[in-house]
This record gives C-alpha cells, structure tokens and sequence, in this order.
C-alpha cells in the first residue's frame, strides 16, 4: 500500500462530496478566522498599547485627572474642582516629585489661517511640558516660561495642523487663529502618531496654559496634571500623600467620594497585565468555542458519511483495504477538510485583522504565530473529529460492510 | 494441486435474534486452475456465503479452505487482505461503483492498495480490455448497466488476479447486456482465467464449464456442461 497515493485519492474523494465537505470546513474556517484576527490583532494592539503607554505615561510618573471614578470602565464623574495650585501644593508638600505639567485641553477647536481651517485638539501645558511628557518641538522652539506667565499667544503646532493649514509654506513665524485669537506658530510638535483611542496625536496644538484659560476656554480649572516622581517605587505611598493634600484642599467629607483620579505606573501595568489577559486568553478561548462547534459539527457529518459509504467501505476491504487503511482514509478525509477550512480561515482572518488594524491604527500586522496556530488547531479539530467516524469506517468485517 | 480446495466447510451465523443459521454445512468442493464453474441456488441457499468464503472476504466457522495450497485462515486478517488484492477479482451484482469517480479511477481503486511500484497505463489497458477506452472519463450514472458492469470487471482484472469471483454479475441487467458480460467471462476463461460464477439463472450458467448446485448449504450437483453456450454468438 502506497500512502501517498491513498492521501491524494482521500483528498480527490473529499473533493466528491462537495456539499459535506464545505460545511465540515466552515467550522473549521470560521474558528480560525476568529483565531488568526484574535491573535493577530491582539498582537499589534498589545505592541502599540506598549509603546503608547511608554510615550504618554513612562515609568516614573503619577497622573492625576480632574472628576472622580475609576480610570478604566464606569463612567467618570466630570470634575470642575482641579487647580493649578492643587497641583502646587502637591509639589511642595510631597517629597519626591521632581517636575511636574498642569494640562487642559480644548477639543475641536477651529484652528484657521487665512481661508483654511482645520478642526484641532488645543492643549495648554506649562513650559514644563518638553520635560515632562518627553515630546519636543522638532523644528523651531517651545515656548518659555516668560510665555505662561505673560499668556503669550504662542502656538506649537503638530504635524497635521501644519499639513493643512500649510501645505508647502513654511508655518514658523506665521499667523494662525485659534477660535478667534490671533497666535504665532514659533515651533513644530515632534510627530506622535495616533493614540490607543484612534486620535490623530498630531493634529495638535500646544499653547501656554495661562493663554488657553484666560483668552480661549475661560476656565480657572485644569483637566489633568503629569508628575515626574523621583522613585516610582514610592508612587503608592504618594498617591495616599497627593488623596489626601486634594480631600483637603476641596474640603471633601468622610463620606464623598473623590473629585479627582490619580494614575500609577503600576497602575498602568495592571491595566496592561488586565488587557493582555482578554487579549491573549479569552478572545483566543472564544475562537477555541467556535473550533469544538465546528469540530462536533465535522465529527457528525463524518460519521453520518460512514454510514451512508458502508457499500464503499466493503468493496475498498473487497479489493485488498486494510483496515488500517480505511482507518488512514478517513482520517485523511476529515484532517484534509478542516485543515483546508483553517487555511481559507487564516486567509480571512488575516484580511479582517488587516482591516480591524487599519481602522484602530494599530499598525501592520505580523501573522505568522497566528498562521502556525491555525495549521495546528485545524489539524488537531480534524484528527479528533475524525478519530471516531475512521474508528467506525474500518469496524464491519468485509463481508458485513458488503451485505 | 488444486487451485481452491475445501475441506468440510461450515458456516453459522448468529442473528440479531439470537437464533442461529447454517448457511453452509460441510461443503469439500475442488477447483482446477483455468476452470469456469457456475454456483446455482435459489436465494438463502448459502450460495453467497460461499462466495464469500471463497473471496476471503469471510472465514468459515469449521473445515479448511487451501487457496494454492495455502490454508487462508492461518492467516493474519492483513495478509487475507493483501491475498484479496493480488489474487483475487471480484464482480458483484449491484457493480459497487463509487459515485461521482471516473471509469478510470474506478478501476485503479484496487491499485491503491497494491504494493505495485508503478501502477501508470494499468486502468487504461483493463478498461480497454472491456471496449470501453471511449468512456474513461465518464461517472457511473452517465454509462449503461451493462457499462457499469464491464466497468466493474475491469476493476476485477486492473491487479491481473488469478481467480475472478463474480456474484450475480448479470442480475441487475437486460439479456443483451447480460450476454456482453458472459462473453467477457468466456473469453477472459479461454485466456486462462479461473472464473467462479454465483447465479439463479440456469440460463446464464450454461454459459459456463461446469455447474454445481447448492441447497440448504450444501452441494447437491456437480457436473461438467457438455456443450457450454457461446454468448458472443447469441448476442450477435
């Protein structure tokens, strides 16, 4: 007995039964797909979640948001409280805090030059901002602390901005309006790419604090404040210090819960560990659910085909099958198909990964784990589903199978 | 020596019910190389189980069966199957064609499972062998009965096996083609063939070179035909 030859005439029979065979591989198709999209984009979004989280946040810094409840999931209670001199204080009285960038934010805003207007994110940081968020001006300069002191209308502009507003001009020195407040572009934000939220960190402009607040939002408060720790070994310890510096300073009784969030490195990490746990683990076991359906699903329609090729099976053992072979041929027959269903469904899971990834900005896509993790769970689907069906094909003797 | 020699051959079988049958009970019978030997029976005879046991496909309960002097049931279960694949051709009354295969295909099944080295060209020749080198393409539901039949024969011959077992080959088919068939038989026999035919049919077995009735699981006739039928002539 040649096997080789029995594979390719196990694979020419499965071609027969067109119908049967497609169904067994849309089990196995769709499981894979759900794999390979899992996978692969879980992959890209943990590498860019990653690199976010290092550009944002670093591994030294404590957050703290203006408005109550918790950072990831339930809504947050918008705030109003936060000051500048919150942040002040902090920085005075908690030993340990080496820089810190009070932020507000104004989203949407107009930004205009001449006839063109672009709609931007408008940040107004301190001077502080290239220290702490470690992002600078890649061409021209950041504003001083003359600027925040002075509200100077001074602007730097991301990458985006000065794309489409000035197309080839060169933006330094020039005159832009934000709202209806005349700026001057001094410096050009270093490119950021997008963020875990599908923003456009580019399309950004920076200007003082003092000026966002005084000439644009009319708002004493701050969203958010950044704090460079000197180690963030203590940062729990801090975030006990910094509770209880804002209870007081807002005056919060027992019993109310906090104004305000703060956000840890570790933290962060959590977040990280959390999400990677959902990524890697339960996506993976839903695709895993979907893979056992198809997996049944194979395993009955192969057992069904059995019964209805009983004839078949006689006159195979009739003309010199072993049972072994029979055994191999169905064997064959049932791996060949759902393996076929696991490539169509690694091609197509790759695709919905590629489209998933473009739309989340996630970057490319490296599929290979998710390929080799396709081939072997379509394979094992198979061998299992078709282990009982074979087991069944080769039991009659000859003669029983021919009667 | 004999070709296939049986020795007080038995077979029962255990219904479902519980109630046993006899279907052969102590059948000695030779069978010299190169002869054409009918099996008549009506149905339940034990004629099929005969064949079976001949076949291989199937071991008697007690005596011995010698195929070229070799008692088949010392063998391992692999060994009858590699006998069935060298030795052996079967034609059976209902064809057993795969659906939805080629002619072509059809007949190399038997090469599947051959240790033969090459197998290239061997569908085509046995197929040609049967006049039916214009049809190797075609699926079983696109021929006649009779060309499944033939199809079926030339399955039978791919292996170039020693002895054809046929079982009610004619049954599913009109007389013209019935004829077509023995023909084939009958020339396969004067080539050298040993050919063993089941039927009801006393007609069809005249065809052949002797004739051995059964009943009740037991021979109760065996005698040369003097004069065997020339079915090429009858069907012209």
């Amino acid at each position: 007995m040649n096997t080789t030859r029995l594979a390719g005439h196990s694979l020419r029979m499965m071609g027969r039964y067109k119908l049967r065979s497609s169904f067994m591989m849309l089990g196995s198709m769709l499981g894979v797909a759900a794999l390979t999209l899992v996978i692969s984009v879980g992959q890209a979004a943990q590498r860019k979640m990653l690199k976010t989280v290092g550009q944002m946040f670093g591994d030294s810094s404590v957050m703290i948001f203006d408005g109550g409840g918790r950072m990831m999931g339930g809504p947050r209670r918008p705030g109003t409280r936060l000051k500048v001199e919150d942040i002040e204080a902090i920085a005075k009285e908690v030993p340990g805090v080496d820089a810190w960038d009070p932020m507000q934010a104004l989203s949407g805003a107009s930004v205009r030059r001449g006839a063109v207007t672009d709609s931007a994110r408008v940040l107004g940081q301190s001077e502080r901002f290239e220290q702490v968020w470690g992002r600078t001006a890649s061409r021209g300069q950041f504003f001083d602390i003359t600027a925040v002191t002075g509200s100077a209308r001074v602007a730097v502009i991301g990458e985006t901005v000065a794309n489409e507003l000035f197309k080839n001009e060169d933006p330094l020195g020039a005159d832009i309006e934000i709202g209806s407040v005349p700026f001057r572009v001094i410096g050009i934000l270093e490119p950021w790419g997008t963020d875990p939220h599908g923003m456009d960190r580019d399309n950004e402009v920076v200007v003082p604090i003092s000026t966002l607040m005084h000439r644009l939002t009319n708002v004493d408060t701050i969203s958010a404040a950044k704090l460079v720790v000197r180690d963030p070994a203590h940062a729990d310890q801090m975030t006990e210090e910094i509770k209880r510096i804002l209870r007081e300073r807002h005056a919060l009784a027992a019993g109310q819960p906090d104004d305000f969030s703060i956000l840890t490195a570790t933290q962060v990490q959590q977040m990280v560990v959390e999400v990677r746990r959902v990524m890697f683990l339960y996506l993976p076991l839903v695709a895993a659910v979907i893979l056992v359906v198809g997996g049944i699903v194979s395993a009955g329609l192969m057992l069904a085909s059995v019964n209805q090729r009983v004839a078949e099976i006689g006159l195979r053992r009739a003309v010199g099958a072993r049972a072994e072979d029979i055994r191999l041929q169905f064997l064959l027959e049932t791996t060949g198909t759902t393996l076929a269903g696991g490539i169509a469904g690694i091609v197509l899971g790759y695709f919905g990964a590629e489209l998933g990834a473009s739309r989340m900005h996630l970057g490319s896509i490296t599929p290979w784990l998710a390929a080799l993790m396709g081939i072997v769970a379509s394979t094992v689907v198979g061998l299992a589903s078709g282990l009982l069906p074979a087991l069944r094909a080769a039991r009659p003797s000859p003669a029983e199978a021919l009667r | 020596m004999a070709m296939i020699e049986l020795q007080g051959i038995s077979k029962t079988y255990t219904r479902p019910t519980g109630e046993t049958v006899q279907a052969l009970a102590d059948v000695s019978f030779q069978i010299e190389r190169g002869e054409f030997v009918a099996i008549v029976g009506s149905s339940g005879s034990g004629k099929s189980t005969l064949m079976n046991i001949l076949g291989l496909l199937d071991l008697p309960s007690h005596g011995r069966y010698l195929l070229d002097g070799q008692d088949v049931a010392a063998l391992a279960v692999n060994d009858q199957a590699r006998l069935r694949n060298k030795k052996v051709g079967f034609v059976f009354q209902t064809f057993h064609l795969l659906p939805r295969t080629s002619a072509l295909e059809n007949v190399e099944l038997p090469l599947l499972y051959s240790d033969r080295t090459s197998i290239k060209g061997l569908g085509r020749k046995a197929l040609e062998s049967v006049s039916l080198a214009d049809r190797i393409h075609y699926r079983p539901s696109e021929l006649s009965g009779g060309q499944q039949q033939r199809v079926a024969i030339a399955r039978a011959l791919v292996n170039e096996p020693d002895l054809l077992l046929a079982d009610e080959p004619t049954g599913n088919l009109d007389r013209r083609s019935a004829l077509e068939v023995m023909s084939i038989f009958q020339a396969l026999n004067r080539a050298g063939r040993t050919i063993v035919l089941v039927t009801h049919d006393r007609d069809i077995a005249n065809h052949c070179h002797r004739i051995a009735r059964i009943e009740q699981g037991s021979i109760v006739a065996d005698e040369q035909v003097a004069d065997p039928k020339r079915a090429l002539q009858e069907a012209i």
